[in-house]
């Protein structure tokens, strides 16, 4: 069972979460469209398209609830010909974060569901126990030149 | 904040293109996505209506290479620019870490520059944010239009800038200015992440 993670803490709760809801895809980004970890796809790019997707969804789905009825739709599911969509929004201690899930016939949403009030759970754990994020400079203070001669090379100008 | 992989040694920032309607943001992008090699860049997607305004935002994922031995990957983003789609830059703006805005330089849309530019402000304070703490810099777009038709560099300076923020001037349908655009927001928003009080994000910035 593959996962890829930005941040340790959520890779075994998200790990648990496709081995029991067996979903083919799964993302856990943050409300901004970053992702945070990733189970079931090909390439990072690919990743990031569907953050961004997701994200927006998650957003537009959540005023539309606001404007509505005063408060965001927390879950949203839409039911394909042969795959369906499963996205919802958990709180944590370290933010907010959106979790989308792509599954098939082989699950069902009630399972979907079932497991991902595990997965808040499992998270909401995690994020208590996790180490703080770390402080201090990531980059080295002279980054300009790496910077201007990689995008130099990016436009053809290098 | 951007968010830091230190397993992976991965950096990803957020950056969004903002300005009014029909001012060049997904003119950027597509010039940007018209330059880069294949294999440093992501699918752009556009959710955009039949006449091809976008309806939601613009996205093109770049790989900017290694910097500081970090991989440093940019999310650059437009925002719908007419004014009825204020809901929906608000939610494109969540979570920037830098903001390119295009202005127009055509004298017939300087007033709408100018909202634009109150709209990006509101925006940002609507999600809690310092607006004079985001990375920005300003783009004066068609400048390459016959003179009497634009406002001079200067003039748009006099009236957007008053931040004192990097400006670029831009013909971002040929591509000048595009390339010095898309580095100075990237400078500002990497320069950040070399700052002695950095601090590394992670999910920790998610509900901004």
């Amino acid at each position: 069972m593959s996962v890829a993670v930005v941040e340790g803490w959520v890779e075994e709760p998200l790990r648990q979460f496709v081995e029991d809801a067996r979903v083919l895809l799964a993302l856990l980004l943050q409300p901004s469209g970053q992702v945070l970890a990733q189970h079931g796809f090909s390439r990072s790019v690919d990743v990031m398209s569907a953050c961004a997707l997701a994200a927006a969804i998650h957003a537009s789905s959540a005023e539309l609830g606001r404007q509505l009825d005063g408060r965001p739709f927390a879950v949203l599911h839409h039911a394909g010909r042969s795959r369906q969509i499963f996205l919802a929004p958990v709180q944590t201690t370290r933010g907010a974060l959106v979790c989308l899930a792509v599954f098939d016939a082989v699950t069902s949403l009630g399972l979907v569901q079932l497991y991902f009030a595990e997965l808040q759970a499992r998270l909401a754990k995690a994020a208590a126990a996790a180490a703080p994020d770390a402080k201090g400079p990531v980059l080295a203070g002279n980054f300009e030149f790496e910077l201007n001669r990689n995008l130099a090379v990016l436009f053809g100008r290098g | 904040m951007s968010l830091v992989n230190y397993a992976t040694r991965e950096i990803t920032c957020k950056i969004v293109y903002y300005g009014p309607g029909r001012s060049g943001k997904t003119t950027n992008l597509h010039y940007i996505y018209g330059q880069v090699p294949q294999e440093r860049k992501g699918k752009m997607v556009s959710l955009a209506t039949q006449t091809d305004r976008t309806l939601f935002f613009d996205f093109l994922p770049l790989d900017l290479g290694t910097i500081s031995g970090f991989t440093t990957k940019f999310q650059l983003y437009t925002v719908p620019g007419q004014v009825y789609y204020q809901t929906t830059r608000k939610l494109v703006l969540q979570g920037a870490d830098g903001v390119v805005f295009v202005a127009d330089s055509q004298r017939r849309q300087l007033e709408e520059n100018v909202e634009s530019f109150q709209d990006l402000h509101a925006n940002l304070a609507e999600h809690g944010v310092d607006a004079r703490a985001v990375p920005l810099v300003l783009q004066y777009n068609k400048q390459d239009l016959p003179r009497d038709l634009i406002v001079g560099a200067d003039e748009l300076e006099d009236t957007l800038n008053f931040r004192g923020v990097p400006h670029f001037a831009a013909d971002a349908l040929h591509g000048p200015g595009v390339f010095e655009t898309l580095r100075g927001i990237s400078e500002l928003v990497l320069k950040r992440l070399s700052a002695p009080s950095t601090a590394a994000a992670g999910a920790g910035a998610g509900g901004r």
